[in-house]
């Protein structure tokens, strides 16, 4: 059981690396010219063994003991203190990092394969690398050589960590209406006052200092989110070459459903009047700074979500394989009870986990390989292409996982019957995990906004466009594939059919922005349940070019497992596509014409 | 000290249950199976870069090279092995139907004829064969001492002689060997403080188990050498000494479970129904 779950199938994940996705065809490219399949392999190896030797050994506990608040400091899990040094040891810090910072400029694609070992292990431990090497990043891009010097090259080191510090008890969704103020000093640096909610990490007892890049309005600056800066704010500032306190204070933790190894804190900056911001960057471009930063956090939020699917989905299949109950029709009684994956209802929740896990992997790992061109690719057109699709696809990578992926989650629950409804069992735990990644980083809603209103509507159509030309030539392969051909067929009636739609909300935006937004959610279940059809349709078509070179045994039921998968999603799901379709071009107005009282 | 350390690619232990022999019985299939260092061989090399630096300033105090025998792809499970921080390889290119423990202890002698190293260091056996007999076969071949199922080594005598403790059924045995010398590890060498080399301080704390192959070590051994020699080319008897006639699984378990009322009953099954006693 949950000892020896392998958190994911390494055969999958060598499958989607070097045969779906040609991962080694990034190294001909400058950037990514030092690596080669061998770096590949062996990182995403470790990756695989650290989490499962020590994470997934430490996630219980670390579930079952949250951090506490005491004597105004926040105790997180001690076991924190071995796994942190060990996975910043093994380089999941900076492995995708430049090699001037210490990094070692690996793929995303590649690094987010290794990392989704250690979500599935064990989300929270994970979750202060995130943290911290997005933190240290955004001093990387933007900040003063001061602050890379001081403070960026410590955070990257392990020696502290970082957080985001965005929210604030009245500036949750809606950034632009935070109140953290900053004032300038005739030294350089600002004196910030305010308070921070949801901080995950914003206290620990893990490292010496911790670093929180916090957005605050300087004094006399705009209102709205035009007026936001970015600060480096550090428990500890360096003061005549010592650390010494900087005013910023926790003030208690958040008792939360899942994530709990990690602590979400409450933080007051300022209240003695000597809390020192040091700006990142330019004055009021804060939330610009930061939202380059949040698309990278988008695609991780992503796989958090895959991974947590993926962990309950190997034990819920362990599960189903060894848990003998009941007897098929025409069994006898005294016969012995089957297990019970040779039920059919076990086999479609089953199969339903996979082609959700495994479709979520899939298109995670394209948009991280969009990001990886988007950055290093050569040639310019190629690095613009990506970069439309990293925008349009970013906000379905973020929200298919976490959506389906808690349905997903559910099912390995429902799998274990009523163990499964017990602590004593994990999958209600991942359960309680999974349901964070449809909130954070912008809810489900936003992302639907996003897509439909910044990413579709405002390019004109242009994105979905790219889209279709970037469809077209897996629907080109499958066609000439006499087992693809029909879902190729289905695939591209989707598509059509999607962009009719598209067409048509266009129009209606121009005449009633409000009514062609009112099923944007539903927009984006359409274009995701399309997009996965086309991450199974890749790989099908991978799957049946490894079938055709008569494999192994194993093999052959490997491949055997994707067709099956890939038919399950294109005769099940891709149907879904022209129900929905007709709900967003209705702007049928149930809930959005109905008064607040009605309810 | 020079350490030489054989490293043995064997099947995912994990994935055990997927094992299956041919159809005709002659041979162990591998097909669908994932290669990994043999476990025990991964804790040698733990313990001898433990042996060989100066922790945690990482300065090192002598060559640790791996030595590995098979198809030309081992060299990936020897990479992992110069990533986690050896410095060289040899792979010794041969079918696995070539080997056996006697033809890998030969070979592994002219290995050390020409290397010269001060301590051969390995696993106490593959988790695949589970022959535990290369190592033992090696120091007699040698001539030179030997202590098997090492659970710690502290280095004595200016690094002359090793202290080792050795886990016996009746508790621990500890030996003082003289270098040159072949030890084999059993699994607690890798706990925090099984390797003492003198250098390292006392109160330094290694993590449990064999270290994690860092990134960055990955990229250092893309750079580190890896000579490919030919079995035949050794020199060597290549006779094999050990032969299979016929391979099969265990009978599959039936999963059932019956309670007995008294002993009298259960002797009686054992001995008519189970024929084992």
């Amino acid at each position: 059981m949950a000892e020896d779950n392998p958190l994911l199938s390494d055969r999958h994940v060598a499958f989607m690396l070097h045969e779906v996705l040609d991962a080694q065809s990034l190294c001909a490219l400058p950037y990514f010219a030092e690596h080669s399949r061998e770096t590949f392999d062996l990182f995403v190896g470790a990756c695989a063994k650290l989490s499962r030797e020590a994470l997934l050994p430490a996630y219980k506990s670390m579930d079952e003991e949250a951090a506490h608040f005491e004597d105004g400091r926040v105790h997180t899990h001690p076991v924190m203190r071995e796994l942190y040094p060990q996975m910043v040891e093994l380089g999941m810090l900076t492995a995708v990092r430049p090699f001037d910072v210490d990094g070692q400029q690996m793929p995303l694609t590649v690094a987010s394969s290794g990392f989704a070992y250690a979500m599935a292990a064990n989300l929270s431990a994970f979750g202060f690398c995130m943290l911290t090497t997005g933190a240290a990043h955004l001093i990387e891009s933007f900040g003063s050589e001061t602050l890379k010097r001081d403070y960026m090259r410590k955070m990257y080191s392990g020696e502290w960590t970082g957080t985001m510090a965005l929210t604030e008890p009245g500036a949750g969704s809606s950034l632009g209406d935070l109140r953290t103020r900053a004032r300038p000093t005739e030294q350089g640096h600002y004196l910030i006052d305010g308070a921070k909610v949801f901080i995950s990490g914003g206290d620990n007892s893990l490292s010496e200092n911790i670093v929180h890049l916090a957005l605050a309005r300087i004094e006399g600056a705009p209102a709205g989110s035009r007026g936001i800066s970015l600060f480096a704010v550090p428990r500890l500032r360096i003061q005549d070459g010592a650390l010494v306190p900087n005013d910023v204070q926790a003030a208690g933790t958040f008792h939360k459903l899942g994530w709990r190894g990690i602590p979400s804190i409450a933080l007051n900056f300022g209240d003695g009047g000597d809390c020192h911001g040091y700006l990142v960057g330019e004055p009021h471009k804060g939330l610009s700074y930061m939202f380059q930063m949040m698309n990278e956090a988008r695609i991780h939020i992503g796989l958090h979500a895959v991974a947590t699917a993926a962990v309950a989905y190997q034990e819920s299949l362990e599960y189903a394989r060894t848990r003998p109950q009941g007897r098929l029709p025409g069994m006898a009684a005294d016969e012995p009870p089957v297990p019970i994956i040779q039920h059919p209802d076990v086999r479609r929740m089953l199969l339903r986990q996979k082609a959700i896990v495994e479709g979520g992997l899939a298109l995670v790992l394209a948009t991280a390989r969009y990001a990886d061109l988007s950055l290093h690719a050569v040639d310019d057109t190629q690095r613009e292409r990506a970069s439309a699709m990293l925008e349009l696809l970013t906000p379905i990578t973020k929200t298919f996982p976490s959506e389906k992926g808690f349905e997903s989650n559910a099912l390995a629950v429902q799998i274990h019957g009523g163990y499964g409804y017990t602590s004593e069992y994990l999958p209600e735990a991942w359960l309680r995990d999974q349901k964070l990644n449809s909130i954070h980083e912008g809810t489900t809603g936003i992302q639907s906004m996003d897509l439909l209103g910044r990413k579709v509507l405002k390019t004109g159509g242009a994105s979905v466009t790219t889209l279709a030309d970037e469809i077209e030539p897996s629907l080109e392969r499958a066609r000439s594939s006499a087992h693809l051909a029909s879902h190729a067929g289905a695939l591209e009636t989707a598509l059509a059919r999607v962009r009719e739609v598209s067409e048509q909300l266009l129009g209606t935006a121009m005449e009633n922005p409000m009514a062609a937004l009112s099923h944007s959610v539903d927009y984006l279940d359409m274009l995701a349940t399309l997009v996965i059809g086309w991450q199974w349709l890749e790989m099908a078509t991978a799957a049946q070019r490894g079938l055709n070179a008569s494999p192994g045994d194993a093999d052959a039921l490997f491949y055997d497992g994707k067709l099956r998968a890939a038919a399950y999603w294109m005769r099940t799901e891709l149907p879904r596509v022209a129900a929905l379709a007709d709900l967003c071009v209705s702007c049928e107005d149930s809930f959005s014409g109905m008064d607040p009282e009605s309810f | 000290m020079k350490i030489l350390v054989p490293v043995k690619r064997v099947c995912d232990p994990d994935n055990a249950n997927k094992v299956k022999v041919s159809d005709d019985g002659s041979s162990v299939t591998s097909d669908g199976l994932e290669w990994k260092p043999n476990p025990f061989d991964e804790y040698a090399v733990e313990a001898g870069l433990r042996l060989n630096e100066n922790a945690p300033k990482n300065e090192k105090l002598g060559e640790t090279v791996v030595v590995s025998f098979g198809a030309s792809d081992v060299v990936q499970t020897m990479r992992q092995t110069l990533a986690m921080g050896a410095d060289r390889g040899i792979l010794v290119q041969a079918d696995d139907a070539e080997l056996d423990s006697m033809v890998v202890a030969r070979a592994l002698k002219s290995l050390v004829d020409a290397e010269q190293p001060d301590l051969v260091l390995m696993g106490k056996q593959a988790v695949d064969g589970d022959s535990n007999a290369a190592g033992q076969m090696l120091a007699e071949m040698l001539g030179w001492p030997m202590a098997t199922f090492a659970m710690n080594i502290a280095t004595d005598d200016g690094g002359k002689t090793l202290t080792v403790g050795r886990e016996v059924d009746t508790g621990v045995l500890t030996l003082k060997v003289t270098l040159p010398a072949v030890v084999t590890v059993d699994l607690r060498i890798v706990a925090p403080d099984a390797v003492s080399n003198g250098v390292t301080p006392a109160d330094h704390k290694y993590n449990d188990g064999a270290r994690y192959a860092s990134l960055k070590g990955i990229m250092q051994a893309k750079k580190k050498k890896i000579d490919q020699k030919k079995l035949g080319d050794l020199g060597i008897d290549t006779g094999l000494t050990t032969t299979y006639p016929k391979f099969e699984l265990p009978p599959a378990r039936t999963g059932s479970c019956e309670f007995v009322e008294t002993v009298d009953e259960l002797v009686d099954k054992l001995h008519n129904e189970a024929k084992v006693l």
